[in-house]
């Protein structure tokens, strides 16, 4: 899983540097648009499109009833009855692409999330850098010139973690080492400067891994994960500023809309 | 045919008027078209403290020697929010109809609310535990009359009103403007901060605008309870409330603040960021509120202070400025930023729960604040006025005056550097004035004015043991009772027909007005020999018709005097002068010509004697318009 992350984020890094030039929402929005595509060729590939064109035959024959008969209660009745179950059938045909799509798309967003969800720390602006612990262990952190840590580590005694505050000096990527319980661990923290792919919390257990990407994995069994306080990042589209993920979601929607009947793709 | 010759000439006689009131809005527009105004309100700036540091203010030092400074004469009694008011409107307090901090209910004597007042709903939808407001209720100034930037705005020209006291909610109007002295915090309350400690030796529990709060630190963290606005959206009105939880270290001095996603680590003697809050309402619906914190100790005790619950500007829960997302887009230009009125700490200084190096600490905090705001309105004013307010000497003071000078003129100076900015914008032709409410006096002795009122006879308790610091006239017989003190400067008369069972009747009032007067102004203080009252004045001497809540007499202390903090609040103690001993050692409660503030400028002052009254009436005719009515000042140009 490490090396399908490290892939991942290889790609989606190239994708970045490319659209290092313009505006975040632009290369947000072609990315939403190829996963919206992408989505529409899966959905394509793995449902029964045949059940589907007639399950919408269905509704739209039930709906025309409810409009043509709305004085007929037993028809109506009878009408509605069929519009649930043939909705019931959609969810249901709909039901085998969403799950093929849940995990690769899931990961996705959280390589995205990275990229569009998180800003670098501000330089010259205090954070807080927690570690949490297997057990009531000793910790010390050793940072770079370029970032400057302000207090004693705090145990937390009732949640096993130790924090410390720091303050980045500089703009850059920046390593922290940690000791503890006489092993080395570390975690890389990004400051000032653009946009860029921020990595979350660095963990020890594989499976944590996938769904914290762009870190290297914890090597101490003392340590659970290393975590810091990132700021967040919203995107600005025309003028107003706004999460990614609405962005990305309405753009890869109305891509896969428009463009359903060119791949001849019932929805 | 008459009738359309009628028409007609009431036709022309219409457009005649039209061309002429556009005639005039031209006129007036033309003469302020281009005019730039900088009015720098700086509360509680004294001309003595000044004239002793001229050297050390370059800035202040270059506008007397290159423009003018004279003395400015205060309100009667001069007092912040009577003064403000009196600034805003050009009216005295019997125009504007405030007349101190607290006035005096007369229905049931006890203190309320000058500034605002607070209505509930009256009709409303209950929903389980939950009440809906249908219709009603709210909150409004109570101050009367125009402010002079309602008047500006109205022309057409631009205007900006930062922090100006007195207007909380601000007066409604197309201007930017922000409240200033006089908005509550969150609670409702003028500022009420929490201090949290598990040391045993701290028994009290409240304090003057505080609370101090036994925690308990378990398994490493202790649970900090900091309380919102009482929910007006639930029946039982159950106080809103977040959990801030406090981890300090084992070893080191040094603890971890948790608050809903929010961490902040603090070494022992250290401030925090604004930490945001949300006090739930209702689903989906919550107040913002913002709050600092200050670790003070760690080991052996922890003691933590937590500032009052300020309104948060980016999304703020009452209305704070015009218009109503002009707080929002500051805070989004600078960041969270102070909107509690006076948010210098002095409570907890007074209660020496802060040391003095504490206080000077936040209070540099709040005048940093106001600095980067002023700075970012400086930056944007083009054209027409920019009005700027500044709490911090006032409330500095009133903690160091005369007996911590370098302490003082630090603050002074913070003030200085932004009267240097505003010369250099206005260097090109605008119009700059620096101005002050009042000056400053030292406190030294405190008069309980009810005790004086009762050895003069004036006042009886229910037992004459009963003498203390009980508030709220709680032992005061009012069937033998002729006049009683709340507030800072004002005396009642237990008038019949106004107070119930009032016992002094029109045809005495002039007598008893007049035998209270001699009795003051005879008024010695025994340990010093001097006399302890400058001047009487009688409230019925205001201008206007808003003379609900005037006092029937103002007390003009001496310098070195000023009513007790007992007597503001309706108590009897057993003293009728005493030492002050409180950390709370300058002030200016006192007799008007005592405490005058200050009024320098780029321009000539004509004014042979300047008043706060002439500060509006100057602004308007800045850009040609005339004095609105009600107002007695005159310009001072």
């Amino acid at each position: 899983m490490d090396l399908f992350n490290s892939a991942l984020n290889s790609l989606l890094a190239l994708f970045f540097a490319a659209f290092a030039w313009a505006p975040p929402v632009l290369g947000l929005s072609v990315i939403s648009a190829l996963v919206g595509i992408g989505m529409l060729w899966v959905f394509r590939q793995t449902s029964n499109q045949q059940g589907m064109k007639t399950v919408k035959r269905r509704v739209y024959a039930s709906l025309l009833e409810l409009r043509v008969f709305a004085d007929e209660p037993m028809v109506t009745w009878r009408a509605q009855k069929s519009l649930f179950a043939a909705n019931l059938r959609y969810m249901g045909l709909a039901l085998r692409p969403a799950l093929v799509m849940a995990a690769p798309v899931a990961l996705l967003l959280i390589h995205l999330e990275a990229f569009y969800g998180r800003a670098p720390l501000p330089v010259g602006q205090a954070a807080v850098v927690t570690m949490a612990t297997t057990g009531l262990v000793a910790g010390e952190l050793q940072a770079p010139a370029a970032v400057a840590v302000e207090t004693p580590p705090v145990h937390i005694v009732d949640e096993r973690e130790i924090s410390w505050r720091i303050r980045p000096l500089a703009a850059g990527s920046t390593r922290l080492q940690f000791n503890v319980a006489g092993r080395p661990a570390g975690m890389t923290i990004e400051s000032g400067g653009r946009p860029r792919f921020v990595p979350g919390r660095a963990v020890s257990s594989a499976w944590s891994a996938i769904w914290n990407p762009g870190q290297q994995r914890i090597g101490s069994s003392a340590v659970k994960w290393i975590d810091v306080r990132y700021p967040e990042a919203s995107i600005e589209v025309l003028g107003l500023r706004c999460n990614w993920l609405l962005w990305f979601l309405l753009v890869s929607m109305v891509s896969a809309l428009l463009l359903k009947k060119r791949f001849g793709v019932v929805l | 045919m008459r009738v359309r010759g009628a028409g007609l000439r009431a036709c022309q006689a219409s457009a005649f008027l039209l061309a002429l009131f556009l005639s005039s809005c031209s006129h007036q527009a033309t003469q302020a078209a281009g005019k730039r105004l900088i009015v720098l309100g700086v509360d509680g700036m004294d001309p003595v403290f000044l004239e002793t540091h001229w050297s050390s203010l370059p800035n202040l030092n270059k506008l007397r020697t290159e423009g003018y400074f004279s003395r400015l004469a205060t309100t009667i009694p001069p007092q912040s929010p009577v003064a403000w008011s009196t600034v805003t409107t050009g009216m005295d307090p019997g125009g504007h109809g405030i007349y101190d901090f607290v006035h005096r209910d007369p229905a049931t004597r006890l203190p309320m609310q000058s500034m605002t007042e607070i209505t509930g709903a009256t009709k409303a939808l209950p929903i389980g535990p939950y009440l809906i407001p249908l219709a009603g209720g709210g909150i409004r100034q109570t101050r009367a009359g125009r402010a002079f930037w309602q008047i500006l705005s109205e022309h057409g020209i631009a205007t900006n009103v930062i922090r100006m006291p007195a207007n909380f909610p601000p007066a409604d109007c197309e201007a930017e403007s922000l409240a200033g002295m006089g908005t509550p915090d969150l609670t409702g309350t003028n500022g009420t901060f929490l201090f949290f400690t598990d040391d045993p030796a701290e028994t009290r529990t409240t304090v003057a605008a505080g609370q101090i709060v036994a925690v308990k630190v378990q398994d490493g963290r202790a649970v900090l309870r900091v309380e919102g606005p009482p929910n007006s959206l639930r029946k039982d009105h159950a106080t809103t409330f977040v959990n801030l939880i406090a981890h300090p270290d084992p070893v080191n001095p040094v603890a971890r603040f948790d608050l809903a996603g929010q961490q902040v680590v603090l070494k022992q003697g250290e401030w925090s960021d604004w930490l945001h809050a949300d006090f739930h309402l209702i689903a989906f619906k919550g107040a913002a509120g913002m709050f600092r914190v200050y670790l003070q100790q760690v080991h052996p005790y922890l003691r933590v202070y937590v500032s009052p619950v300020n309104i948060d500007p980016e999304n703020p829960a009452l209305p704070i400025s015009t218009p109503a997302s002009f707080s929002r887009s500051l805070s989004l230009k600078l960041g969270p930023f102070y909107t509690q009125g006076i948010a210098e700490e002095t409570a907890a200084l007074r209660a020496g729960l802060l040391s003095r190096a504490e206080f000077l600490d936040q209070s540099k905090k709040i005048l940093a604040d106001s600095l980067r705001m002023f700075h970012y309105e400086l930056e944007r004013f083009r054209d027409g006025l920019l009005f700027y307010y500044f709490s911090s000497v006032d409330q500095n003071a009133h903690m160091l005056w005369s007996r911590h000078d370098d302490e003082l003129l630090e603050i002074y100076q913070g003030v200085d550097t932004a009267i240097g900015e505003a010369m250099r914008a206005a260097a090109n032709g605008a119009t700059l004035m620096v101005m002050s409410d009042h000056g400053f006096a030292r406190f030294d002795r405190a008069v309980h004015l009810n005790r004086f009122l009762m050895e003069a006879g004036f006042l009886s308790l229910d037992d004459p043991t009963n003498l203390g610091d009980d508030p709220a006239f709680v032992h005061v017989d009012w069937t033998k009772t002729q006049a009683y003190a709340l507030g800072l400067n004002a005396i009642y008369l237990n008038l019949d027909g106004r107070e119930p069972g009032g016992i002094v009747s029109g045809f005495d009032k002039q007598t008893v007005l007049d035998e209270i007067a001699a009795r003051l102004l005879a008024f010695k203080d025994p340990v010093t020999g001097e006399h302890v009252v400058d001047k009487v004045y009688l409230g019925a001497a205001f201008q206007g018709r808003n003379l609900k809540y005037a006092p029937d007499i103002l007390v003009g202390f001496r310098r070195g005097y000023r009513a007790s903090w007992q007597t503001a609040l309706g108590a009897v103690p057993k003293l009728t002068l005493e030492d002050n001993t409180d950390a709370w050692i300058g002030d200016h409660c006192m007799a008007s010509d005592e405490v005058p503030g200050v009024l320098l400028s780029n321009r000539k002052i004509i004014a042979a004697a300047p008043g706060l009254a002439d500060i509006p009436v100057t602004i308007l005719k800045e850009f040609g318009l005339p004095k609105a009515g009600g107002m007695i000042g005159e310009s001072v140009f």
